[in-house]
C-alpha cells in the first residue's frame, strides 16, 4: 500500500514546563506525585502543538495520494419522500467520472448506525430528512464530480414532512417515519419503541413509585413553581468540516483514512456494509479538526470505501460547510415541562419532568440520550418524591445525537430556571436554596443511585459565590464602549445597561453508561534507543484537541520514569479504545497507559530479580522505576534500564474497563446506571442593554472538581471551552428548522461565539478523588457546558425581570416582543 | 472542462511559483492547497465566515477562501508554511512560538488562520488592550474556545498589558 | 462554481468596452460577495472582468468639503481615514461594524454597493426565490424570515439589504458616479437601489454596461455629530437586526438639521425621510425622537418571525438620537 501525504508523526520529546492557569486549592493529597519531568500533574506542551502552529499537522482534508479520485454525494432535497427511481445513467456518461452508486451497489448491509442499525448508507424506499445521501460519484477532480450529481435523476414522491416531536411522541394518527414492516433490527425490549418514539424511560420514586397522583405530591409542599422549556437545536460547528481518503489494498480491503472520535465503532459498522471481515477495513486517525460528538456517528466512511473499492483508486471526500451542517448530526432540540415542590423552608419536596428530544430521521444515539435526560433529568438535588417521563423520537427533521454534554444539557437549562423560580418564590438566595437540596457523596439520585464520590456541590457553590466580582462599571468617566453590550456598535454610555448576576450547576455522567461494556486499550512498549530508555504508546483513542496524546505521554512517564515518550498515530491495528466523548478518555485510555505500563514495571522488575540485582522474593512494592533507572527504597539504583534491557524490549498490552453499570429499570427508572459523576459550577456576570436587548457576559467564573488535575494548562482549556460552548447555546445558537429544513447551514447564519463574546474566566479547580478512577481523576470535557447556559440565562433575568424560557435567547426576547 | 485556463505567477512565502494551467475558477486557498501543496492554510467554512484560511497579501491579511488566484497574480502571498523567515518547527516565528506556550489552541485547525490574523493585526496596531486585540481578532472562529489564551498570545508579542481592567486568566509567563 | 472566461482589465475604457461586448460579464473587485454568490451558483457569468487593477483606489476631498471615493477604496482604508473619521464618522462607523479586519481588507466601495441580501432561501437554490429566479415565488413569507425586512417589502419579496456602509451613505446623502460606453452619470445613493415590487431582481439602477467608479459625497455640518448603531445577534461579525445611521445639529434646543437611515429593516438602504420631516425644526427631545421613528416606521408589514423589528427599530432610532444629542463628538 502507498502510504497518503502528508502522515502525521506525533513524538513527544521533553517537555518544557508551562504555568499553571489553574488555582487548584488541593483537598485532599494526590496519588502518586511524579518525580519525571513532564508527568502527571505538570504541564508539558502538546506534542502535536509545533505542528498545528506550523501548519504542518495534517488533517484528514489534508490527506493527498496522486492517483486519487474525488468524492461527492447527491442528498435528498425533500425532508420526507418515497423514492420512485434513481437514474444515474447520465452522470456514468461524463469524461472523467469513474463511478456513480446508489444503494443497490451497497455490497453488504444496506443500513448502519451507532447503536441501533436504521440508516441506511444510501437511500431506499424512503428519504426522511434533508440532505439524506441518495448517490455517491467519484471523478477526478470535485467539480467534475459535483457536475455529475446534477446529472443523477431521482423520481421523488414528496411525502408531508413529520416536524412536531410533541406530535410524534404522543399523537397515535401521527405519521410514521419509519413504517411497519420496514425490516428494522428489533429495539431494545427496555426502550418501550412504539410509533415514533424511539424511547420511553420513566423515572419514580418516593409516592410516585407507590403510585401517587401529581395533585396528591402536590399537597405536600407549600410552594409550587413550574415551567414550559424549549431549548434550540445546537450545531457541534467544529471547524474542519468532514473528510476522509479511502484507500483499497491488495488483499481487497480497504484502509481508510478518517478524522473521527472512535476508529473501532466506524470499523465495526463499515465492515458489515462492504461485506468484508473487519480486517480487512483497516482505520488510521487523520488529524481532527474539533468534534464535540459530531464525529461520533460515521458521514463519508463507508461512502468513500464503496468508491475506492469500486474504482481501485484512492478516493478522497471533503464535505464542504452547508453539507457539514446536513452531514453530521446535532444536539436534540427540546421541549420539556417541569414543575417542583417545596417547603416554606427551602426544602424540596417533590419534582416532575416531562422531556421530549427531536431526533431526526435516525435513531443515532438517541436512546442514550433519552437514558441520561431521564436519569439525570431532576439535576444534583435531593428530592424525596420525584417523576420524569423522557421521550426521544424520529421525525423528519435533522438527525440527533451526541454532543458535549449529551443529553444533561438540555434537562439542566430547564431544573436550574425552576431552582431559581422558587429561590425567587420563597425569597431565598439562589445559592443559599441550592445549598439546602445540594446532594453529597452518599446521596442517592433519582435513579436510586447512591453517589459512591465525593460531591462537595455545598462547597463549590460557596466558593462560586465568594469568587471576587468583576469591576462594576465606571457610573462616570470615559467609558470603553467595547465593554458594553453590541460592542463597539454601542450608543449608549452605559445608561440603560443594567447587571445581572447568575448560577448554574450541573449533573454529568462520564464514561458511557446503563450496561455498556466500555473499555480501553493500550499496547506500551519500553526499550533502548541510542543509549537512552524510550517508550512507545500505543492506542486506538482519537485526540481531537482535548490533549489526549499529551496525557498518554505524562502517564508513562510517570509510571516508567521515563522521559523519552513518543505516542504512535491511533489506528485499528490496537484493540478498541473507545470513544473520545462523554469525558472518558482520560479515564479510560488513561486507565488502559497506565494498566498497560503497570505491566511492563512488573515485567521490568522480573528481569532485575532473574539478573539477580535482588532477591527472588523481593517484592514488586520495593522497587521503583525513575530517572530510566531501576531503584529500590532501601539500595538506591540499581541498574539503569539502558543496561537492564540491553537490545530487548518490554511491550505489554492491556484492556482497561470501568465498573460496571445497570440498565433503567423500563418501569421505575431505578439503577445504578452510572458510573462516576462530574459537577460544574458557574457564576455569570452579564451586561444587558435593555433597550435594544444586547447582552455582553462580562464575567464567566467557574469551579469543578476534576479528582485529580493531570494537566493543569489543558484542563484551563476544557473548562473555557466547555463554557464557550454552553454561552453560545444561552444567546445565539440555533439551528432554523422549519418545515423540517435547515434555514442556516452556513457561520453566516449559524452564530458561534467569536473572541469577542467569551469573557475571561477566573477558574477554581478542586481535586477530591474519586477512589474509583485511575489517578482519582474525573472526566472534565461536559460539566462546564452544561452549567454555563443556566448561569447566564440567570444572570440576564437578573438584569431583565423577563422569564427567558427558550434558549437560545435572542434580543426580542430580552426586551419582551412577544414571539411564536 | 473550463472553457478557458490561465497562465499565472504567484508569489507565495518569497518564492515565485507558475501556474500554467490555472482554471479562473480557483481560489487562492485551493491553488495554495491543491496545486502548490501548502495545505496549512484552511478552509473551515470556504465562504468568507469563519477565518481559518487567513492570510497575507502584500502584508495585509485577507480570505484566501473568498480570492479568485487569477486577482492575486504579483501580490506577495504569505501562508502560515511562510511567516518564520528561516521557516518551519525548527525556527517558528513568535507568533507561533507563543501560540504553543499560551495553549492558544486546542484541535488546532483554526490556529493557521489566528496566527496569520494576528500577524496582520500587529502590523495594522490595534493591539493597544485585550479589548482591541478582541475586536479585531473576532472574525476569526474557534470552536474549542481557546480565546483566552489567543489574546494571551497576540498579547505577549504585540507587548500589549493584559491588565489593567481587563481580567484575563492569570496565566504566568514561563 | 460555473466556468467563465477571465479577464484583467488593465483601464477602464477597455472594462467599459469588454463588458459593452458581452452581455453577460461581470466586474470583480474585492471578491467578498460576488466569488461567494458564484460559488453557490446564485450568479452565473460568461465572464469576470478583473478589476481590482484600475486607477479608483483614491480617496479625495472636493471643492466645497465633500469628499470622493474610489470605487475600488477598500473598506478598511476608507474607514481609518482621517477625512471620513472627522467628517462622516458614522460611515467609518458603519463600515467598522460590519464583516471582519479580512473582509474589510478585501471589500470594495463599489461592490458594497452592490451587495446581496442574506435570506436565506436567496442562498437555498432547492427554494423558490423571486430574486434569483424572477416568478419561482417567495418562500420566506411562510418560512423563516426573522432576517427578512419589515419596510418597503411587496408580495414577491421581503429580502433585506444587507449593506452597513450603504445605510450611512444614504444618511450622508451620498451619488454614485458610474460609467459606461454611452459615458458618465450620478444617482443619488437613494435612487441607486431599487424597492422589489414586481420586480425583485432588478436591485439597483445600474444598467448591466455601466461601471461603479466612485461615490461622492457632500459636505455635511450635521455629520460631524453622527453614528452608526447596529443591534445583532453577536457582538462583531454578523449582520444587523436593526441598524441606524443618525446625524444630528441641534441648535437652541431644537433641531436645525436630522439626518436618519435605517439597516437590516428596508429591502433598501432605508433613508428615514418621514422622520426626519417629524424632526425638522422640533425639539431635540426624546419624545419627539419617539415620535419620529413612530412616523418612520408607521408603514412597517412585520410577520410572525420579523415584527420585532419594528418595535426594536423604534427603540434603536430613540437610542441613537438620544445619544447624539449627549455626544461629545469622540469616535470608538
Amino acid at each position: 500500500m502507498t502510504t497518503p501525504t502528508p502522515r502525521t508523526p506525533v513524538p513527544v520529546h521533553s517537555p518544557r514546563e508551562a504555568p499553571s492557569p489553574v488555582h487548584s486549592p488541593r483537598e485532599a493529597p494526590p496519588s502518586p506525585a511524579s518525580s519525571t519531568p513532564g508527568g502527571v500533574g505538570s504541564s508539558p506542551r502538546r506534542p502535536d502543538g509545533t505542528l498545528k502552529v506550523t501548519g504542518e499537522f495534517a488533517y484528514s482534508s489534508d490527506m493527498w495520494m496522486d492517483d486519487m479520485l474525488w468524492g461527492a454525494t447527491l442528498r435528498s432535497p425533500h425532508p420526507h419522500a418515497r423514492i420512485r427511481g434513481i437514474d444515474v445513467t447520465g452522470a456514468v456518461r461524463m469524461p472523467g467520472v469513474h463511478a456513480v452508486l446508489t444503494h443497490e451497489d451497497v455490497p453488504g448491509e444496506k443500513r448502519y448506525g451507532l447503536e441501533y442499525r436504521d440508516q441506511p448508507v444510501l437511500a431506499f424506499g424512503k428519504v426522511r430528512y434533508r440532505g439524506e445521501p441518495v448517490a455517491i460519484v467519484a471523478a477526478d477532480h470535485p467539480e467534475t464530480a459535483r457536475r455529475a450529481l446534477d446529472r443523477v435523476r431521482v423520481d421523488y414522491e414528496v411525502l408531508e414532512p413529520v416536524s412536531d416531536p410533541v406530535r410524534a411522541a404522543f399523537d397515535p394518527d401521527c405519521p410514521l417515519v419509519h413504517e411497519a414492516g420496514e425490516d428494522l433490527p428489533p429495539a431494545h425490549p427496555a426502550h418501550h419503541r412504539s410509533g415514533n418514539r424511539v424511547r420511553y424511560q420513566p423515572v419514580r420514586t418516593g409516592a410516585f413509585a407507590d403510585g401517587a397522583t401529581a395533585a396528591e405530591v402536590r399537597a405536600l409542599a407549600d410552594v409550587v413553581v413550574t415551567g414550559e422549556y424549549q431549548v434550540g437545536m445546537q450545531d457541534q460547528a467544529f471547524l474542519g468540516p468532514e473528510s476522509g481518503l479511502a484507500v483499497p489494498a491488495e488483499d481487497g480491503g480497504v484502509d481508510l483514512h478518517i478524522a473521527t472520535q472512535w476508529l473501532h465503532v466506524d470499523q465495526s459498522q463499515i465492515a458489515p456494509c462492504l461485506g468484508l471481515p473487519p480486517e480487512k477495513v483497516r482505520l488510521t486517525l487523520a488529524g481532527v479538526g474539533g468534534a464535540f460528538g459530531a464525529r461520533e456517528d460515521m458521514s463519508m466512511q463507508v461512502h468513500a470505501c464503496m468508491l475506492a473499492l469500486r474504482t481501485g483508486r484512492p478516493v478522497k471526500i471533503v464535505y464542504n460547510r452547508e453539507e457539514s451542517f446536513h452531514g453530521h448530526v446535532h444536539r436534540h432540540p427540546a421541549r420539556l415541562r417541569y414543575e417542583h415542590g417545596a417547603t416554606r423552608d427551602g426544602r424540596l419536596v417533590y419534582a416532575t419532568a416531562e422531556i421530549v428530544l427531536d431526533g431526526g430521521a435516525y435513531a443515532s444515539t438517541t436512546a442514550a440520550v433519552v437514558g441520561v435526560a431521564s436519569s439525570l433529568g431532576l439535576g444534583p438535588y435531593e428530592i424525596p418524591h420525584a417523576r420524569v417521563d423522557a421521550y426521544g423520537v424520529y421525525t423528519t427533521n435533522p438527525p440527533c445525537g451526541a454532543m458535549r454534554g449529551f443529553g444533561a444539557v438540555q434537562a439542566c437549562f430547564c431544573y436550574e430556571s425552576q431552582l431559581d423560580r422558587l429561590a425567587a418564590e420563597l425569597g431565598l438566595h439562589p445559592v443559599e436554596l441550592r445549598i439546602r437540596n445540594a446532594m453529597s457523596e452518599g446521596s442517592r439520585t433519582a435513579t436510586g443511585q447512591r453517589v459512591d464520590m465525593p460531591l462537595p456541590m455545598a462547597d463549590m457553590l460557596r466558593r462560586a459565590r465568594e469568587m471576587p466580582m468583576p469591576p462594576e462599571r465606571a457610573a462616570a468617566g470615559p467609558v470603553d464602549v467595547r465593554a458594553l453590550p453590541g460592542g463597539v456598535a454601542n450608543t449608549s454610555r452605559g445608561e440603560g445597561v443594567r447587571r445581572g448576576v447568575g448560577y448554574g450547576v450541573g449533573l454529568k455522567n462520564l464514561c458511557f453508561s446503563e450496561g455498556f461494556d466500555d473499555y480501553s486499550t493500550a499496547r506500551v512498549r519500553l526499550e533502548v534507543v541510542g543509549g537512552e530508555p524510550a517508550v512507545q504508546v500505543h492506542t486506538a483513542a482519537a485526540e481531537v484537541g482535548q490533549g489526549l496524546v499529551t496525557i498518554k505521554g505524562q502517564i508513562a512517564r510517570t509510571e516508567l520514569g521515563v522521559e523519552r515518550v513518543t505516542v504512535l498515530p491511533s489506528d485499528t491495528r490496537v484493540g478498541s479504545a473507545g470513544s473520545s466523548s462523554a469525558s472518558r478518555q482520560s479515564y479510560m485510555t488513561g486507565g488502559a497507559v497506565r494498566a498497560a505500563c503497570l505491566a511492563v514495571r512488573a515485567r521490568v522488575f522480573e528481569l532485575v530479580r532473574a539478573a539477580g540485582l535482588v532477591g527472588d522474593d523481593h517484592p514488586d512494592e520495593l522497587l521503583g522505576l525513575a530517572g530510566g533507572k531501576v531503584v529500590s527504597g532501601a539500595r538506591g539504583v540499581l541498574v539503569s534500564l539502558a543496561d537492564l534491557l540491553g537490545a530487548s524490549a518490554v511491550e505489554e498490552t492491556r484492556e482497561f474497563r470501568h465498573r460496571a453499570t445497570e440498565m433503567l429499570d423500563p418501569t421505575t427508572g431505578q439503577g445504578a446506571s452510572h458510573t462516576q459523576f462530574g459537577m460544574c459550577v458557574h457564576r455569570a456576570v452579564v451586561d444587558v442593554d435593555v433597550d435594544l436587548g444586547l447582552v455582553k457576559v462580562v464575567a464567566l467564573d467557574a469551579v469543578q472538581d476534576v479528582g485529580r488535575v493531570l494537566h493543569p494548562q489543558q484542563l484551563a482549556g476544557q473548562i473555557q471551552g466547555g463554557s464557550a460552548q454552553g454561552l453560545g447555546l444561552a444567546l445565539m445558537e440555533e439551528i432554523q428548522v422549519s418545515g423540517s429544513v435547515i434555514r442556516n447551514p452556513s457561520f453566516t447564519d449559524y452564530l458561534i461565539p467569536t473572541i469577542l463574546d467569551v469573557p475571561p474566566m477566573r477558574i477554581e479547580v478542586l481535586e477530591h478523588p474519586d477512589p474509583h478512577a485511575p489517578y482519582g481523576l474525573r472526566g472534565a470535557g461536559e460539566p462546564p457546558t452544561l452549567s454555563s447556559t443556566p448561569a447566564i440565562v440567570a444572570a440576564v433575568r437578573a438584569a431583565t425581570g423577563r422569564p427567558l424560557s427558550r434558549i437560545p435567547v435572542r434580543p426580542e426576547d430580552i426586551v419582551g416582543i412577544e414571539r411564536d | 472542462m473550463p472553457a478557458q485556463t490561465l497562465t499565472a505567477t504567484l508569489h507565495v512565502n518569497g518564492r515565485e511559483h507558475a501556474l500554467p494551467d490555472l482554471d479562473p475558477r480557483t481560489t487562492l486557498l485551493d491553488a495554495l492547497r491543491e496545486s502548490l501543496g501548502l495545505t496549512g492554510t484552511k478552509k473551515g467554512c470556504g465562504l468568507g465566515h469563519c477565518g481559518a484560511c487567513t492570510v497575507l497579501a502584500d502584508g495585509r491579511r485577507i480570505l484566501s477562501c473568498m480570492a479568485l488566484a487569477a486577482l492575486y497574480e504579483g501580490r506577495e502571498i504569505t501562508t502560515i508554511e511562510g511567516l518564520a523567515p528561516e521557516g518551519g518547527a525548527a525556527r517558528p516565528h513568535p507568533l507561533q512560538q507563543a501560540f504553543v506556550e499560551r495553549d492558544a489552541f486546542q484541535c488546532g485547525y483554526c490556529t493557521p488562520g489566528q496566527i496569520m490574523s494576528a500577524a496582520g493585526l500587529i502590523d495594522e496596531g490595534r493591539t493597544g488592550s485585550p479589548e482591541e486585540i478582541r475586536e479585531f481578532m473576532s472574525g476569526n472562529l474557534c470552536r474549542c474556545g481557546a480565546y483566552a489564551n489567543i489574546v494571551a498570545a497576540v498579547a505577549d508579542v504585540a507587548r500589549t498589558p493584559l491588565v489593567p481592567g481587563a481580567r484575563e486568566p492569570e496565566q504566568g509567563r514561563s | 462554481m460555473r466556468s467563465f472566461a477571465y479577464l484583467s482589465a488593465p483601464d477602464i475604457d477597455t472594462a467599459l468596452h469588454a463588458v459593452s461586448a458581452e452581455p453577460n460579464a461581470k466586474f470583480l473587485g474585492g471578491g467578498t460577495n460576488l466569488v461567494d454568490l458564484m460559488r453557490e451558483e446564485i450568479e452565473q457569468p460568461d465572464t469576470v472582468i478583473d478589476i481590482t487593477r484600475l486607477p479608483l483606489a483614491e480617496v479625495a476631498e472636493l471643492p466645497g468639503g465633500g469628499v470622493r471615493v474610489g470605487a475600488l477604496v477598500r473598506n478598511s482604508h476608507l474607514a481609518a481615514h482621517p477625512l471620513i473619521r472627522e467628517r462622516y464618522p458614522v460611515l467609518s462607523q458603519a463600515i467598522l461594524h460590519g464583516a471582519s479586519g479580512q473582509l474589510r481588507n478585501m471589500a470594495t466601495v463599489g461592490g458594497n454597493l452592490l451587495q446581496r441580501t442574506r435570506c436565506v432561501y436567496f442562498y437555498d437554490t432547492a427554494s423558490p426565490c423571486n430574486k434569483r429566479e424572477p416568478g419561482a415565488g417567495c418562500a420566506a413569507a411562510e418560512g423563516f424570515h426573522r432576517n427578512t425586512a419589515v419596510l418597503g417589502t411587496s408580495e414577491h419579496c421581503l429580502a433585506a439589504h444587507p449593506s452597513d456602509m450603504c445605510v450611512a451613505l444614504a444618511a450622508l446623502d451620498a451619488a454614485v458616479e458610474v460609467r459606461s460606453v454611452r459615458g458618465v452619470r450620478r444617482i443619488p445613493v437613494t435612487d441607486f437601489h431599487r424597492l422589489p415590487g414586481a420586480t425583485p431582481h432588478v436591485e439597483s439602477d445600474l444598467a448591466p454596461d455601466e461601471l461603479v467608479t466612485a461615490v461622492e459625497i457632500p459636505p455635511l455640518r450635521a455629520a460631524a455629530n453622527s453614528r452608526y448603531r447596529k443591534v445583532r445577534d453577536r457582538a462583531s461579525y454578523a449582520f444587523a437586526l436593526v441598524s441606524v445611521a443618525a446625524a444630528l445639529e441641534v441648535e437652541d434646543g431644537r433641531v436645525r438639521t436630522a439626518r436618519l437611515a435605517l439597516g437590516g429593516v428596508g429591502t433598501r438602504p432605508w433613508r428615514a425621510r418621514e422622520a426626519e420631516r417629524v424632526l425638522a425644526d422640533a425639539p431635540a427631545t426624546e419624545e419627539a425622537f419617539d415620535r419620529a421613528a413612530e412616523a418612520e416606521l408607521a408603514a412597517a408589514v412585520g410577520r410572525p418571525d420579523n415584527a420585532f423589528k419594528i418595535d426594536l427599530a423604534r427603540r434603536t432610532v430613540t437610542a441613537v438620537l438620544r445619544r447624539l444629542l449627549t455626544t461629545d463628538g469622540s469616535t470608538p
